[in-house]
């Protein structure tokens, strides 16, 4: 991948984190959050695009993520 | 019964007698053919033959079997009353021939002269010729001439009377029909009511459970919406950001009063669609409307909002009940209020998202979620990722929802340890139940793979191996 020196915002993603749980959230668990993250954003859009190749589109509409979210949720559910 | 060892020999005389006592000419009809099993099933000869009863036996066995003694007739027949099951053991033929078959062959057989039935001759009028003869009782009785059932009629006539008779109304679809997935959805949705309450997630199922609620009602003219066609969405999709923040998902704000409906009047949810179906052909057979003033009254309030809206809820017997206060609450800005009490503190703005503790939650950056996502995408579309804005949103809406989630999950292991911080041991417990650490993939070659060299670093620091 292309090394990006800022991949993400690290204060972000703890703050988003810690305003739904309620909780701390220790110095680098941000990081590993963030590459669960990654890990569902790669299965989203991969059950996006299988879909909406079945639907025969092209791109990635907003219609196929739709209809993937629900399930890849589920599946990241701990 | 047979003995296990056919023999072939079978006595010429045998056979003859055989024949002269079936008329079909089956020859090996013997001793068997006199115990009493074989009464059990009527079968007219003709049957016989064709069905071949004695083939549950081989001819050799059969013939070998025939006992020829009275003492063997009789130890047949005893070990015939003692196994009266051992029919089942044969071959399936003789089960398969129920009394439907026979029923059947019976049908087949009278097929060709048989005669559609004619209704009986209408009743003649009563013989003038008895009519002087009776005394008075008799003709007290005789006054009205109660018309005499008609035996039978003809099918031609049943027929019309059906006819005649209202339309059955067309099937209630509980379901929209081109929502495939959502079969798995809505038994989790209706168990989780809590969850709903948890989880401004669900925000996600309630614009959805309105939206199938105003499916129904207009089936034809939503039914293109499985196929995306992509424009017409984004179409939708800036529309929904003018009116919702939060529900994205709503389809052109169409519905969301129905679903106030829904949620004013406590209706068991998901509410039934009600008046959509058999509004059409009651309206069709009886002539049936709403009374006018009635829909006068209901659509004048309305008619400032949603423009075909007001037209389409008029036709709805239901809404006579609502009360105008709904529609004057109608106002743009609050739409999303009243779905659910969750919703109410979704304030309009972009970051003023609050989360159920209260506290405001950043969203993720648009930048990051689209270079995640071209990142993902376009591996084999061609290096073509055009993720295009409602996607984006469609994106952002779900990573919300996934770190809303995430953090509830993280939230309980961590108090599960009894812990106030989610540590890093939360997070690999959560990845190790997706299934994305086992024991051939660890944390590290994940990370290694995902991410940059200097995140690597942080972690490997804060972490033990």
């Amino acid at each position: 991948m292309a090394a990006t020196q800022k991949l993400y915002p690290r204060g972000t993603v703890k703050r988003i984190i810690k305003a739904q749980s309620n909780c701390n959230v220790s110095k680098n668990a941000d990081i590993l959050i963030f590459l669960d993250y990654m890990l569902f954003m790669q299965e989203l859009v991969r059950e996006a695009s299988i879909r909406s190749r079945k639907t025969g589109d092209k791109t990635i509409g907003p219609n196929s993520i739709r209809k993937v979210t629900e399930r890849t949720l589920r599946k990241f559910k701990g | 019964m047979s003995t296990p060892k056919p023999r072939g020999r079978r006595s010429p005389r045998e056979s003859d007698v055989s024949e002269s006592f079936t008329p079909i000419g089956d020859t090996t009809l013997t001793g068997l053919q006199r115990l009493p099993i074989h009464t059990r099933y009527p079968l007219t000869p003709s049957r016989l033959a064709a069905s071949g009863t004695p083939s549950r036996r081989t001819p050799h066995n059969r013939a070998a079997a025939a006992p020829s003694t009275p003492y063997g007739l009789r130890a047949m027949q005893r070990r015939a009353a003692n196994t009266p099951a051992r029919d089942r053991r044969k071959s399936g033929r003789m089960q398969r021939e129920t009394t439907f078959d026979i029923l059947r062959n019976l049908g087949r057989a009278l097929a060709p002269v048989s005669q559609p039935i004619r209704s009986s001759p209408r009743e003649e009028k009563p013989e003038p010729g008895l009519e002087p003869e009776k005394d008075e009782i008799e003709e007290l009785d005789n006054e009205p001439e109660i018309e005499r059932p008609r035996l039978s009629l003809p099918l031609e006539e049943v027929e019309e009377q059906e006819e005649a008779s209202p339309e059955p109304r067309p099937p209630r679809l509980s379901l929209a029909f081109e929502e495939e997935d959502i079969t798995v959805e809505y038994p989790r949705r209706a168990t989780s009511e809590h969850d709903r309450a948890r989880l401004s997630m669900m925000s996600f199922g309630n614009p959805r459970l309105s939206e199938n609620f105003g499916d129904a009602t207009r089936l034809e003219s939503d039914s293109e919406d499985g196929d995306d066609t992509g424009v017409e969405h984004e179409d939708r999709e800036n529309q929904d950001e003018t009116v919702m923040s939060q529900g994205a998902f709503d389809r052109g704000g169409e519905t969301e009063d129905l679903g106030r409906f829904n949620f004013d009047f406590n209706f068991p949810s998901p509410p039934p669609p009600p008046a959509d179906d058999m509004n059409g052909p009651l309206n069709d057979d009886e002539g049936f409307e709403l009374p006018p003033v009635d829909l006068a009254q209901d659509t004048v309030p309305m008619s400032d909002e949603s423009d075909g809206d007001a037209a389409m809820a008029g036709e709805f017997g239901l809404d006579l009940n609502m009360p105008s206060r709904v529609s004057l609450s109608e106002s743009p800005g609050i739409v999303g209020g009243g779905l659910r009490d969750e919703d109410t503190f979704v304030v309009q703005g972009k970051q003023k998202k609050l989360s159920r503790h209260g506290i405001p939650v950043p969203n993720m950056p648009s930048g990051v979620v689209r270079k995640l996502a071209t990142r993902f995408a376009p591996a084999r579309a061609g290096s073509k990722a055009k993720i295009s804005k409602a996607t984006l949103a469609a994106i952002e809406q779900a990573s919300s929802w996934y770190f809303e989630q995430v953090a509830e999950d993280l939230a309980a292991y961590s108090k599960h340890a009894g812990r106030k911080t989610i540590d890093e041991s939360d997070v690999m417990t959560l990845m190790r139940r997706q299934r994305h650490i086992n024991n051939s993939t660890t944390v590290f070659s994940l990370a290694s793979k995902h991410l940059p060299k200097e995140l690597l670093q942080d972690m490997r620091l804060s972490m033990p191996p």
